[in-house]
């Protein structure tokens, strides 16, 4: 039933190769999750995340610095092997330095049409960043009205955010089902659905979406006694690391990721000027711990979360180098722990240690269950 | 042949007081490990006999080889064997094991039964990995750290270093001590690295006691790091291999300011004796006795 997305998953670069040859449009590769997809949509532009293909590989070491994340190596990658050759355009809005440093690297040494780089305050707890956002959205809209050569409407802008805010609402519709004491979908499907929402048009997906939200109610999977985990913490597409999770007699219900629920979450409410409504999306939307300074406005909304979802665990899992989640991990980890929710701390790499993340995951769901053994 | 210096005594045991035949619950936990192999029987939750060898190529072959050493000269036999635990790297790759566990709940279980209901934090000093472990007085996990991708402060760095300076394994620990002043650790716990630094100093004149110092003090701050972050509670215990080295433990001890509890049995067999301890477990389960 959920088969699509992760067909879409896999298959992106043909899905996006084959939208451009049906539509004739133009399509953006964008690298991180501030980037507004309204304004693009809006100018009959397909967005894509750019993200990483989690494999060796040995042509970003000139490129970017030893100590940056694992992540924005393996996203550069994908560009310097030519995967992503299809690109009109590439675009970031400000968030970390590393992923920046994969955009900046991109624009360089691999040939595009048009290129931006979008700079989203970092301290959105200001009053100041929401009229700042909405100036740089508007010299945004301008550049890409240069480029496509056609002027952004209201009209238009209102297309786009109507793709968007239905997407989002479906997407939250599928993890509301995940509340149930047995979700009718794993946590493996709703990665996939996510991820491949961030990379297909809106309108596909949420067709998709509607349709397999009429089904899924009634679609029953085996859960058995599994233990309840959610699962927290930077970029994470590693589909092999959560299927091996759910392997082992865990399922994951709930998560804050920018490739998971932080994508999502918060809507635009459209009154008055719709540029300054949707720049105020993002300057409201659950934040980047790069942006959630000098309150951590995350850690109330995760342990929302734990509670709504009822976890009894979490898995708090971080890129190797991200400063911005190394520096909020320990009080996250801290206000679980106080809170009666476990947390298990795991470093991801391009590829993950499979074989010892294992024995460390078994352990944590030993440390949750198996009271009958004692 | 050359000397193998790394070469570790392997170990042999059974219970004098003991007949197996008497015994109601037969149990056993078989530790497969990525360095040593450990089997351990239990005859109604009582130390009856353990065994442990340097684990092969084969994990399923080391599995039998490291059981059947454990049951040799007992009359013991794999049939009798109510139920089998298998736990380490290999887990999955005991044959006759009913069920896998993880080596950390193991060795929590495991230390536990060897040091007393008292022990609250376990340091399992590994051949290629170093766990930090909390325990309740039941032994069970309430939290634990392992130590990343690389082999830093573990039982196969002691063994490349034997080799190095050709001192026997079991040597190493005390002639550490034969120093007129503490050396500075070599900066390097990276197993190749430190091996490469070690050379160095080797090369400008330094005593293979200085040098061994100096490599066991690195090992002793490396998995004092791992214990600071999981902070140390009374009382403290440390179980694998590494256990057994003194120039280790003793620098363990200095640096966190307490004393780890000692053991009566080979350290090595605490995982092995957890599986077995689980394996009685879930044998009283099976018959409804728990």
């Amino acid at each position: 039933m959920m088969e699509k997305f992760k067909e879409w998953y896999e298959q992106r670069h043909a899905y996006a190769k084959e939208w451009k040859k049906k539509t004739g449009g133009k399509v953006v590769g964008y690298f991180c999750t501030y980037v507004p997809e309204e304004i693009l949509y809006a100018a009959d532009v397909l967005p894509v995340r750019i993200l990483g293909s989690h494999e060796p590989q040995d042509v970003t070491e000139p490129h970017i610095f030893g100590m940056f994340c694992p992540f924005c190596r393996d996203c550069l990658a994908q560009g310097l092997q030519g995967r992503y050759d299809y690109l009109d355009g590439v675009m970031i809005a400000q968030s970390c330095l590393h992923i920046r440093q994969a955009y900046t690297s991109w624009k360089m040494h691999i040939p595009v049409d048009f290129s931006y780089y979008l700079p989203m305050p970092n301290n959105v707890q200001s009053k100041r960043a929401l009229p700042y956002l909405t100036g740089e959205l508007e010299t945004f809209k301008e550049a890409v009205e240069k480029w496509t050569g056609k002027k952004i409407s209201d009209e238009d802008l209102n297309k786009g955010i109507e793709a968007m805010n239905t997407s989002r609402q479906l997407t939250r519709d599928l993890y509301e089902l995940r509340k149930q004491d047995n979700p009718p979908l794993t946590g493996l499907e709703a990665m996939y659905a996510v991820v491949a929402s961030q990379m297909v048009d809106k309108r596909d997906y949420n067709a998709a979406l509607q349709e397999i939200l009429q089904k899924l109610p009634q679609r029953q999977i085996e859960n058995g006694s599994k233990v309840r985990l959610m699962i927290l913490g930077s970029e994470n597409d590693d589909t092999e690391f959560v299927d091996m999770v759910e392997s082992l007699g865990a399922m994951l219900v709930v998560d804050d990721h920018c490739t998971g629920s932080r994508y999502f979450w918060n809507q635009v409410n459209t009154n008055g000027n719709l540029l300054e409504a949707i720049a105020s999306r993002y300057v409201e939307r659950v934040p980047c711990p790069s942006k959630d300074w000098p309150e951590r406005t995350r850690i109330e909304h995760i342990l929302k979360l734990a509670k709504d979802w009822n976890v009894q665990g979490a898995i708090v899992i971080q890129q190797k180098f991200c400063d911005p989640h190394e520096i909020d991990i320990p009080s996250i980890i801290e206000s679980l722990k106080s809170n009666g929710v476990p947390a298990q701390f795991l470093e991801l790499d391009v590829t993950v240690p499979v074989g010892q993340f294992k024995t460390r995951v078994e352990a944590f769901l030993e440390m949750l269950s198996e009271e009958d053994l004692f | 042949m050359e000397k193998e210096y790394w070469r570790w005594p392997e170990s042999k045991w059974t219970s004098s007081d003991i007949d197996w035949k008497d015994g109601d619950i037969i149990s056993a936990g078989v530790d497969v490990g990525s360095v040593s192999s450990q089997a351990v029987v239990l005859i109604d939750g009582k130390l009856y006999s353990y065994s442990n060898f340097r684990t092969g190529s084969d994990s399923p072959e080391s599995a039998q080889k490291v059981m059947d050493k454990a049951m040799e000269e007992t009359g013991l036999s794999q049939d009798k064997i109510h139920y089998t635990v298998g736990t380490g790297y290999g887990r999955v790759n005991v044959p006759f094991a009913k069920r896998a566990i993880t080596e950390i709940a193991c060795h929590a279980r495991g230390a536990n039964f060897m040091y007393g209901p008292t022990v609250k934090t376990i340091l399992d000093m590994g051949g290629q990995d170093c766990k930090a472990i909390h325990c309740d007085e039941k032994g069970k996990v309430t939290n634990f750290l392992m130590n990343d991708k690389c082999a830093a402060g573990t039982g196969r760095g002691m063994e490349v270093f034997a080799d190095l300076l050709s001192v026997p394994i079991e040597d190493m620990g005390r002639l550490s001590f034969e120093v007129d002043e503490e050396p500075e650790p070599v900066s390097s716990t990276c197993v190749i690295f430190a091996k490469s630094e070690a050379v160095g100093l080797l090369r400008k004149g330094w005593a293979k006691e200085k040098v061994l110092a100096a490599y066991s003090s690195a090992m002793a701050h490396r998995v004092v790091e791992l214990l600071e972050r999981i902070k140390v509670e009374k009382d403290f215990a440390i179980t694998g291999g590494i256990a057994k080295n003194e120039g280790v433990v003793k620098r363990i001890e200095a640096e966190l300011k307490i004393k780890a509890l000692e053991a009566k049995h080979d350290t090595q067999i605490a995982g092995a004796l957890g599986g077995a301890l689980f394996a009685k477990a879930l044998i009283e389960k099976e018959r409804g006795l728990r």
